[in-house]
């Protein structure tokens, strides 16, 4: 850094950005492939240590030496299924001398069902996810989890990236037929939602907003937010950006009732459909005959009090409705929906006797009526030509600015004005352009974003420390040749994630061990250098699952609606009980299933920095606190994990020193020293086995991986 | 190479003589925004702090500032006649803006030196007015009770910002560390609308979130021993564990969070062994106990829960909020007069006990105490008997801490509908809040998807007039 700017050094730190600053900034250049450099005259099998140890070379460092095949092997299993390696595992590996026993060991983790429970819940965290809507009344979302699952599948199928992008975004438009693509755009609308806001209007930009900002964050690495309103303070973005990028979105219907059925389903649907018609047909008939006419007065009198464009929608025939009415007439469903309760209060008694009568009969049916088929959470475009989108001034609603058309950030694509977009009937395509742009080879951010975020998570620091903010406000790359060559690799290799992630765990740079040397500790105690493996600390969810499997209660069932453990069903300030699952079962299954109340979070994954869901989280917090202290200590759950281990190695060893020794296997993955034996025996003299077992789990070892 | 390099290094680099003190300043918040492995260590103000504890009495649901403290004698005299149309349109919940207006029911009188007017529900309250600094004139942004819940805690309408006691802790660590820093009391009848985010920390560490508390042997969460597990087991548990620890990070030199770590349960030891005297009533007198009305059934739980902030911010807890009245609380659509006589009967001894006894100890120098809801409630009539939302006008009051006792700030209009002169938007009261803490609400910040965050969002100016 010149000496002689510190002037200018803190202008440009403490002022907003002019017209032209940033526009040269290295994040809107498309990344280009560099030369994988020679180190010490050779070049390094992977090339990701070749530019890693370039750097350390130019530092006068040494890389760490390799981590103990114990440690490595925990590390490892921790970091792609978020659960500890069974002893069983471990000394498999550490017998294995094979040249290929590493690789082997990364190949069965990356295919196993753990590696897209742990990944995915990476991706939750992006992705804002809850099974609630928040504010007063924190309504479950009964199909929410359906995106949860979608992100898990997959991951664990390997879906290319680019893949998984345009689901989320466009999958309506871009893989219409595919159930699983419906369910991903469900991405968009995973933000809170005052259901019963005074101003629907105000409702729905809210959720527009919320669904720009996060897929700028998410997919881009690009904090739009402070464009909305105005002009972005620290970034080349203006703030027409910001409504051009929302522009996107605007067609959308904000849908709850996605149809995902797969074919063969809603074909067994159908065919119990017309069983159950059949059989009902003369029933129904009698029972249309008595309410019919009662049924049609109630309607018609409801209606009557509603503004008369919503009574023309409704009498509009269905197929008939322009989009405006086809929204009147869901958004007025609730007010004119006559139940049979008030049908039934303006029968006559004759007619009540007969209705009663025949509905008894019907009922009878009832086992052969067809179970409903799954709906989703997610977007399709509103039919019709597509909602005007303008500037709104300091983003508020009422106050109108230019129309603009939909467009990408001018800073990414400079000269470019509106986007090519290609209506995909019924929708307006717009959906589809944008996924296109983002996954497009010459966007500059997507590969960079995702290879970054992956990089984070192998090694606790991404290269890119803000992993969602690679604006000129960011923090810059730390190998900023690695990083773009990584992103290259990525998208050549046709977006696999597996290949990425294989790739990093194959190279000695994630083997080392987390010894500091003294010399890196001098020259680069943040160990921006990667000269070391950063030390791991477990999340809240990696414990709490760790405890579960130690223990041997852990249920490994994936997928379905997530589970309402018993001391989270309560009440929580206007909103309702959520009934606890029934089945104990499953309170013991992996925390990724655990049900997410945004207005009520369970208080052991909370008091580990598990993330609000209410906006987008690149990076967990690490905090270190008491209350992380007592609970490991004092909770129930570690209380039951303490005994059920106990007995455990109960069960599966014969004497004393054998228990200790399995204790420590199942929960640290390596046996005790002589002197932690002896300690423990002594130990045990005073205290039960349940002590030990407890104490174990509060090892810092337990939750730090070396 | 880039154009912004490492921003820490590049101020190290940029060097001294120039604008030493902007730099001074971008470093401090800086070194605030890094989560050291302790993160409720104490750390200095950005000035020096009239209040170094806060107590905020949250009225639950909304309490009517036309019958409490804020009189209207032309709303009396408009009494049955609907809105005049010269008040313009009006928003609110329930659409009551055709209604026809409601006087008051109450008398007010005027107290102490000052002379302020308190309605006859808070006589005790009235009785410390001169130590109140009244803010008859705040403004929010949303008819709704959750929106005006996290609007007042956590500067935004929008869920999921960091709490006012978030920020707190934030920024000034906490001196106690047998508690923890942010204590919430809600009402035992349910919590406000709204829920849990209300004293979330939102995107600040979750270290920094509010922690619920109650009476009893277990006043926090996990705090004690689990069952059947005795205290000299627990202990020897304990040592184990940290012997364990204490070798492991001897072995890993330079990793200041193992240390941090065995220090944590260290303090989670101490917690364990102090937390429960501080909840423990039995050594208060029992002229202490009358004073906070625990000797009458209708006042001795908010009145508990009152005194158990006054030993909390005794003892160093930076930040308490209690909540008076349930889920619904204060929300008097219908029946206001049963509604909040109740509430005000079950809350006004014990507040001013709170204010008395912390004054006689020489505690409400420096302790501020806030008393307030998300809203106040509509001139214009609910039903026959009621009130709806008004976010519009409505009033707060501050004492202690470096408030300034005996004022009035700001008006309504003559009817109590809107703010009007002096008006102080909820933005305006945190800024102030902080202000007093020693906090600076501009640059009080914290980094959060490329944006520097704070709790006033774009707004806030500080309320002199409010400032000893």
């Amino acid at each position: 850094m010149p000496r002689y700017l510190p002037a200018l050094a803190v202008l440009v730190l403490a002022s907003p950005l002019r017209a032209d600053e940033g526009k040269a900034h290295w994040a809107w250049k498309k990344p280009t492939r560099p030369a994988v450099p020679v180190v010490a005259g050779t070049r390094p099998a992977n090339p990701i240590d070749a530019f890693i140890r370039a750097k350390l070379d130019a530092a006068k460092l040494a890389p760490a030496p390799r981590a103990t095949p114990e440690a490595l092997v925990r590390r490892v299993t921790f970091d792609l299924t978020g659960l500890p390696p069974t002893p069983e595992e471990v000394e498999a590996f550490v017998r294995d001398t094979s040249p290929g026993a590493w690789a082997k060991v990364v190949d069965r983790l990356l295919a196993s069902t753990h590696y897209g429970e742990r990944w995915g819940r990476h991706w939750l965290d992006l992705a804002r996810y809850a099974d609630t809507n928040g504010y007063e009344f924190d309504e479950p979302r009964p199909d929410a989890w359906r995106y949860r699952d979608y992100v898990i599948r997959a991951l664990n199928a390997d879906v290319p990236y680019d893949r998984f992008v345009t689901e989320q975004l466009a999958g309506d438009e871009v893989f219409g037929g595919d159930p699983a693509a419906r369910v991903a755009t469900g991405f968009n609308l995973l933000g809170p939602d005052m259901t019963d806001s005074s101003d629907q209007a105000q409702r729905r930009l809210n959720t527009l907003n919320d669904m720009t900002d996060t897929a700028a964050l998410a997919f881009l690495g690009l904090t739009l937010t402070c464009a909305r309103c105005h002009d972005h303070k620290f970034e080349p973005i203006p703030q027409a950006d910001y409504f051009r990028f929302q522009a996107f979105f605007a067609p959308a219907a904000f849908r709850t009732d996605l149809a995902v059925a797969t074919p063969a389903e809603r074909q067994a649907h159908a065919d119990a459909e017309t069983r159950y018609q059949a059989a009902t047909k003369d029933v129904r008939a009698a029972l249309d005959a008595v309410e019919a006419p009662h049924r049609q007065k109630l309607f018609e009198a409801k209606l009557a009090k509603l503004p008369a464009d919503t009574q023309a929608a409704h009498r509009t025939p269905a197929d008939k409705r322009t989009g405006g009415q086809i929204e009147l007439v869901e958004q007025s469903m609730a007010k004119v929906r006559v139940v049979d309760a008030e049908v039934a209060k303006t029968l006559s008694a004759d007619e009540k006797k007969s209705a009663d009568g025949l509905r008894a009969k019907l009922k009878a049916f009832d086992a052969q009526k067809p179970r409903p088929l799954p709906t989703a959470m997610g977007l399709t475009d509103r039919p019709g030509p597509p909602p005007k989108t303008h500037v709104l001034e300091r983003g508020e609603l009422g106050n109108k600015g230019a129309e603009v058309q939909p467009g990408f950030p001018t800073t990414l694509v400079p000269g470019a004005t509106d986007a090519a977009v290609s209506p995909v009937p019924p929708g307006s395509g717009r959906r589809a352009a944008l996924a296109k742009w983002v996954t497009s080879a010459d966007n500059p951010l997507t590969a960079r974003v995702i290879v970054n975020r992956l990089w984070q998570h192998h090694f606790g620091r991404g290269i890119v420390a803000t992993a969602s903010d690679f604006g000129v406000k960011g923090t810059p790359p730390t190998h900023p040749e690695l990083l773009d060559w990584l992103a290259c690799e990525l998208v050549e290799g046709g977006w696999t994630l597996k290949r990425m992630h294989r790739l990093m765990l194959l190279s000695e740079t994630y083997q080392q061990s987390t010894a500091v040397s003294a010399d890196a500790a001098r020259v680069d105690p943040s160990n921006a250098l990667v000269a070391r493996m950063n030390r791991l600390r477990l999340e809240g969810e990696a414990v709490r699952d760790a405890m579960l499997a130690a223990s041997g209660r852990l249920n490994r069932k994936t997928g379905g609606p997530g589970v309402v453990l018993p001391e989270l069903a309560r009440a929580a300030g206007g909103s309702r009980p959520v009934p606890a699952t029934a089945d104990a079962s499953e309170h013991s299954r992996r925390s990724v299933y655990l049900f997410a109340r945004r207005n009520l979070r369970d208080p052991f994954l909370e008091a580990f920095d598990l993330p609000d869901s209410n906006q987008s989280c690149p990076k967990r917090e690490r905090s270190t606190t008491a209350p992380q202290a007592l609970s490991l200590l004092n909770s129930a759950e570690a209380m039951a994990a303490a005994k059920a281990l106990a007995a455990r190695v109960e069960r599966e060893a014969a004497d004393e020193p054998a228990r200790v020794d399995r204790a420590y296997q199942l929960v640290l993955g390596r046996a005790p020293t002589a002197a932690e034996r002896e300690r423990a025996a002594a130990f045990l003299r005073e205290s039960p086995l349940t002590e030990l077992c407890r104490a174990l789990f509060n090892l810092n070892e337990f939750v730090y991986l070396d | 190479m880039t154009p912004f390099p490492d921003r820490r290094a590049f101020l190290r680099n940029a060097g001294c003589g120039f604008g030493a003190l902007a730099l001074a300043a971008l470093l401090d918040e800086e070194a605030r925004a890094q989560t050291p492995p302790d993160p409720l260590a104490p750390k200095a103000p950005h000035h020096e702090a009239a209040a170094k504890r806060v107590i905020f009495l949250f009225m639950s649901g909304g309490p009517s500032h036309v019958d409490t403290f804020d009189p209207k004698p032309e709303l009396t005299r408009l009494h049955g006649r609907p809105l005049p149309a010269s008040f313009g349109p009006v928003k609110t919940r329930r659409g009551v803006d055709r209604n026809r207006l409601l006087a008051s029911r109450r008398t007010f009188q005027r107290h102490g030196q000052s002379g302020t007017e308190v309605s006859d529900w808070f006589p005790h309250i009235g009785s410390c007015v001169d130590d109140i600094c009244l803010l008859r004139g705040c403004y929010g942004d949303s008819v709704t009770h959750p929106e005006s819940v996290y609007l007042m805690n956590t500067g935004s309408i929008l869920m999921g910002r960091p709490s006012l006691g978030a920020w707190a802790t934030y920024g000034l660590g906490t001196e106690n560390r047998n508690m923890p820093a942010f204590v919430v009391m809600p009402d035992p009848g349910g919590w406000p609308k709204g829920g849990a985010p209300a004293w979330g920390n939102g995107y600040l560490p979750a270290a920094y979130q509010g922690t619920v508390v109650r009476g009893g042997p277990s006043p926090v969460a996990h705090l004690a021993t689990p069952n059947g597990v005795r205290a000299e087991q627990q202990r020897r548990t304990l040592d184990f564990v940290g012997e364990a620890n204490r070798a492991h990070a001897a072995a890993r030199p330079l990793d200041t969070e193992l240390a941090a770590r065995v220090a944590a349960y260290e303090l989670a030891f101490r917690m364990q062994a102090h937390a429960p005297e501080v909840v423990d009533l039995s050594k208060e007198t029992d002229e202490t106990k009358r004073l906070y009305g625990l000797d009458r059934a209708e006042t001795a739980e908010f009145g508990t829960r009152c005194l158990l902030a006054r030993r909390m911010v005794e003892r160093g807890v930076r930040f308490v909020q209690l909540y008076s009245g349930d889920t619904n609380g204060w929300d008097g659509h219908s029946d206001l007069e049963g509604n909040h006589g109740r509430l005000a009967l079950a809350s006004d001894k014990p507040v001013a006990g709170l204010l008395t006894d912390l004054k006689r100890r020489g505690l409400l120098r420096d302790t501020l105490v806030v008393w307030g809801g998300e809203f106040g409630r509509t001139p214009m009539t609910e039903g026959t008997n009621g009130r709806d939302h008004n976010p519009h006008g409505f009033s707060m009051w501050l004492a202690g801490g470096g408030a300034r006792g005996g004022a009035v700030v700001g008006s309504t209009d003559p009817i109590g509908l809107r703010a009007a002169d002096g008006k102080t938007h909820v933005h305006d009261v945190q800024a102030t809040i902080l202000h007093l803490l020693g906090l600076n609400h501009r640059r009080l910040t914290f980094r959060h998807n490329g944006r520097n965050e704070r709790l006033t969002d774009n707004g806030g100016e500080l309320i002199e007039a409010a400032l000893a």
